[in-house]
């Protein structure tokens, strides 16, 4: 080998790693967790999604998670426990190889074990695989939106018949609180939904997550689906709300919120006039029984 | 059976008055129903959302809350204060035997802000206590009723002035049955100058509001960063002049931190003053999110989020893009550099 040579094979690798280090060292980082790399034809296992600040205060983030569709395939997503405190993004599978998610965190998060999410993946066929980060971006927490640097580290895996079935089950979900209490506001804006009434919610599930919410407008109305933010249906804003929030083990919390203009019902000008016309109709009746009865 | 019809008749009517009158009577008693008013806090009796209201504190207590006792009491906003409830420690003794009660699941937080400043706690991001410091600046406050897990816990303070603090956000794991406690929580100080603009060699007047004889740090940065210090007063104020004569031209930006006892806070928000050729006095301070106020209530929430998050990946209106540009970056889209901005403005 002449020096040239030698120089080329050193120098490249030497000022690569340079290069690097500071990134390596420095950069935050995003990172996927993962009991075994060996995975068993059939079996489910568990991805954790984790953020290491580095020390940097960071307060959003984004990206996308691709995986081999061949080889594996989504069966769930776990948010709960999640540094992330709103979703502007949930977690979601958007084409059959490719998981989105954006959040912010206010006030920043700058610790090393950041969770975000688990995928929950079952193996399909044989082959290596690799899930990998796209679009990723992680912002400080400066008023100014300002990209911090952020490093993200793929995960490669085998599937295989070889491979004996793990014996921890991934799918269990032991969750039997609810989901944490909240609150709502009603609002009105000019830029959203013409102006209508509109509610805000938004809670936690520190074990299985949330799974959905559903919104009552009225004690004898049922439960709809909803999410936020909702049009109220009643744009009057003048009855009890009821919000219920189930998590995703089934555990339900159910809030009241009072509108804007909500009246309790003895101060509702319909039912005190109903009950005044009864009260006229009962005491005429009454006075034709006790004329005819004399 | 005409007997039995008329003493129905006579039931119903009974019962008809009886709920006409009784409404009527409560109706007359609280007419005044204000269309602005979000919930039902101030009517003196404990909603749902609430914790207490007015005097009525559903069956509050400081023992409740995981103090050792101290007497409890209800803050404007219906939320528990907790400031005048104790943690207990001290003598006595005897006493034995009487069954096992189960600790709360909860989390005390306790530290120092400004004398007599208002204390938010967000958990997760959503206001969980309010309480008030004592003329020492000291606080303490729990939240309770919560799950085992991960929280963010977020605290932030409103000094004289009603400026808010930065906010200060600790990741805290929480055990199922046992109170957490997170002490020597010390509340970066509150900042202003007196100049927006200061004509370079004269001073300018950094001033704000920490602990009672606090050290406040003060950073200038330019080129190169500035120090100086200066000692907070026994209600916290505290003033800095700032000679400009070693400043470039053109914006610096000034933030504080204080110490006291050992204990260090962070720094405060930055603000930022022109060096140039004239004076030109500063605004005051303030009391407003100077961004994604969206819906310019004075907080930047959940609502703000909603609002911003209706946009995100859409094309904005032109209703809306004057907002965007007034609270966001104001680059005609809504995109995640908007929500890093509101998470750094959050006030829950």
């Amino acid at each position: 080998m002449n020096s040239k040579s030698k120089i080329k094979n050193y120098f490249i690798p030497v000022l690569a790693i340079f290069t690097l280090l500071p990134l390596l060292t420095f950069a935050a980082e995003l990172r996927v967790e993962i009991k075994n790399r060996e995975i068993s034809v059939g079996e489910q296992f568990k991805v954790d999604v984790v953020l290491n600040a580095k020390g940097e205060e960071l307060n959003a983030i984004e990206g996308s998670i691709l995986f081999p569709d061949n080889l594996i395939s989504l069966k769930e997503i776990r948010d709960g426990n999640s540094i992330i405190n709103f979703w502007i993004e949930r977690p979601k599978i958007t084409n059959e190889r490719k998981i989105d998610f954006s959040g912010i965190i206010p006030g920043g998060y700058k610790e090393a074990n950041g969770f975000l999410f688990s995928a929950i993946f079952v193996a399909k066929s044989e082959g290596q695989g690799i899930i990998e980060f796209r679009n990723f971006r992680a912002l400080k927490n400066d008023g100014l939106g300002t990209s911090a640097s952020l490093a993200a580290s793929s995960f490669q895996f085998l599937v295989s018949k070889q491979v004996p079935v793990s014996q921890i089950p991934t799918s269990e979900i032991k969750d039997s609180d609810p989901p944490e209490k909240f609150g709502s506001e009603i609002a009105s804006d000019p830029t959203l939904f013409d102006g209508k009434w509109f509610l805000v919610f938004a809670t936690q599930d520190k074990g299985s997550g949330i799974d959905h919410y559903e919104v009552r407008e009225n004690f004898w109305g049922g439960f709809v689906i909803a999410k936020s933010p909702y049009i109220l249906q009643n744009q009057n804003v003048d009855k009890k709300i009821y919000v219920k929030a189930t998590d995703k083990a089934g555990n339900e919390r159910i809030e009241a919120f009072y509108p804007v203009h909500y009246r309790p019902w003895y101060q509702n000008y319909r039912i005190i006039a109903i009950l005044m016309i009864v009260a006229v109709i009962v005491g005429v009746i009454l006075k034709k029984f006790n004329g005819k009865n004399r | 059976m005409k007997n039995i019809l008329q003493n129905f008749l006579y039931l119903l009517l009974f019962v008809v008055l009886f709920v006409f009158v009784s409404s009527g009577l409560s109706y007359a008693t609280s007419v005044n129903v204000s269309a602005d008013v979000q919930n039902l806090c101030g009517n003196g009796t404990v909603n749902s959302g609430e914790q207490c209201d007015g005097s009525a504190l559903g069956g509050g207590s400081c023992t409740g809350q995981g103090y050792a006792g101290g007497t409890l009491s209800c803050n404007s906003n219906c939320t528990f204060n907790t400031s005048a409830c104790t943690s207990g420690g001290g003598g006595g003794g005897g006493g034995g035997g009487g069954g096992y009660v189960a600790p709360a699941t909860g989390v005390i937080l306790s530290g120092r802000a400004y004398p007599k400043s208002t204390i938010t706690v967000l958990k997760d991001a959503q206001i969980a206590a309010t309480t008030v410091a004592d003329a020492n600046a000291n606080f303490s406050m729990s939240v309770t009723g919560i799950s085992s897990g991960n929280y963010i816990f977020s605290v932030y303070s409103e000094d004289s002035k009603g400026i808010r603090s930065s906010l200060l956000t600790f990741p805290v794991s929480v055990s199922s049955g046992a109170t957490t406690n997170i002490g020597g929580i010390f509340i970066a100080p509150t900042i202003a100058v007196d100049k927006s603009e200061v004509k370079r060699g004269d001073n300018i007047a950094i001033f704000g509001q920490s602990a009672p004889s606090g050290e406040i740090t003060i950073a200038v940065s330019s080129g190169e960063e500035f120090f100086g210090k200066t000692a907070a007063d026994p209600n916290g104020a505290y003033l800095y002049n700032f000679d400009t004569t070693q400043l470039d031209m053109g914006q610096h930006f000034t933030k504080s931190k204080a110490a006291k006892e050992g204990a260090i806070s962070s720094f405060s928000k930055a603000i930022s003053f022109l060096v140039g050729t004239k004076n030109i006095v500063a605004a005051p301070p303030a009391k407003c999110p100077a961004k994604a106020d969206i819906n310019s209530d004075c907080k930047v929430n959940l609502v703000d989020f909603s609002i911003a998050a209706y946009w995100y990946k859409r094309t904005i209106s032109a209703e809306f893009a004057v907002k965007e540009k007034e609270w966001l970056n104001g680059d005609g889209k809504v995109d995640l550099v908007d929500f890093s901005i509101m998470a750094f403005y959050w006030t829950g």
